[in-house]
């Protein structure tokens, strides 16, 4: 099949605006995906075309995109998803949200700082058991934090939020996602502090259930859930 | 091993209580504004929806609570909401917390005005 794809370019070096770029792909099956397509673009069209990606299997988080209208990262976008027949049209776009460095490749940074804001480490200043080996835990208190587990940082559900486009203070979806990750950890006691971040003006209260970000997820973690779930803790005042 | 739940403090803040104020307010304004409109343009015909129908109305103790509290929790219902809205697009701290105040002593007024007409209101008067 014939695809047609339009990507947004931007060269800051040449001081041009950003414009659409418009290719055109023969041979393609409806199993590539659309990182295949991009990286046929770079290599056999325009190489000055800049992207990120690494393992191209929906792991590593680098290459999340605006694919049609929606976040998704480019690997595991599969042009069936996209369209049958004998032609599809592909827009792609850098997620919104944060500076665009060149072409589809974002400043993940602001989004790195708000990650980094909710500690997103083990706390447990007690002693080790006394058999020095692990912190046990019982499957049902693993099955809290389970899901949120599961985020890899692509930051297409934060970059989907419209809470985050109208104001990059707001500390934003994984961020929460990855606060979730450890104040429901039984094993964590940093959760009271993780609490009082993410209860802040800029925090979860800034969520107006879009639900864009679970929509977003590659990683199909129920983002939207998590966050109600830390907000219920707040109110609650139980983990 | 028993699953475990903690105990924990956090900060008060204002957001957290305005945004359980929006969603117990708007629990409770689903009720109420959905049974004003049906009682006020629905079971009573909008045509007929005369000074003395409110007066009829109002000669009740009860329906003036109800709209009163219909007010007092609409009114700021709706400030926080614009509020929020503002929010996202007025980025300068400043200009926000003018606009804030103004807002405030806006909704403070007009709450504390209407109860005063609810209230104070004479049925007898109208006849």
């Amino acid at each position: 099949m014939k695809a047609s794809l339009r990507v947004k370019r931007y060269n800051p070096e040449g001081g041009g605006k950003p414009h659409w770029g418009e290719y055109t792909l023969d041979g393609v099956s409806q199993n590539d995906s659309v990182l295949d397509l991009l990286h046929r673009i770079k290599w056999e069209q325009d190489g000055s075309l800049t992207l990120r990606r690494s393992c191209a299997h929906g792991v590593c988080g680098s290459d999340a995109m605006r694919i049609n209208g929606a976040n998704a990262l480019a690997c595991k976008t599969l042009v069936a998803r996209l369209g049958s027949g004998d032609s599809v049209k592909i827009q792609v776009e850098p997620i919104l949200g944060l500076p665009v460095v060149k072409d589809l490749v974002v400043d993940m940074e602001p989004f790195m700082e708000h990650y980094r804001s909710v500690m997103p480490f083990f706390i447990n200043d007690e002693s080790v058991p006394t058999d020095g080996r692990e912190r046990h835990q019982t499957i049902e208190d693993r099955e809290k934090f389970d899901d949120t587990t599961k985020c890899i940082l692509c930051a297409a559900c934060t970059t989907s939020c419209p809470s985050f486009w109208a104001n990059g203070k707001y500390v934003g979806p994984a961020a929460i996602v990855q606060a979730h990750r450890f104040i429901f950890d039984s094993r964590d006691k940093g959760a009271e502090e993780r609490l009082n971040i993410v209860n802040e003006q800029f925090g979860v209260w800034r969520c107006r259930t879009a639900f864009n970000c679970t929509n977003a997820c590659p990683r199909e973690i129920e983002v939207t859930k998590a966050i109600a779930e830390v907000k219920m803790a707040i109110t609650s005042g139980i983990v | 091993m028993a699953s475990a739940s903690k105990q924990i403090t956090t900060n008060q803040n204002f957001e957290r209580y305005a945004y359980m104020f929006m969603r117990l307010s708007g629990i409770a304004l689903l009720f109420l504004a959905v049974g004003h409109v049906m009682i006020q343009l629905i079971v009573n015909d909008v045509h007929n929806l005369t000074l003395q129908f409110v007066a009829d109305q109002w000669s009740s103790w009860g329906w003036r609570a109800y709209d009163s509290l219909l007010l007092i929790l609409a009114v700021p219902h709706g400030y926080n909401g614009l509020r929020n809205i503002l929010e996202d697009y007025i980025h300068n701290e400043r200009l926000m917390r003018i606009i804030s105040i103004v807002l405030t002593v806006f909704v403070i007024v007009t709450v504390i005005w209407s109860l005063i007409a609810i209230i104070t209101f004479d049925p007898a008067s109208v006849r």
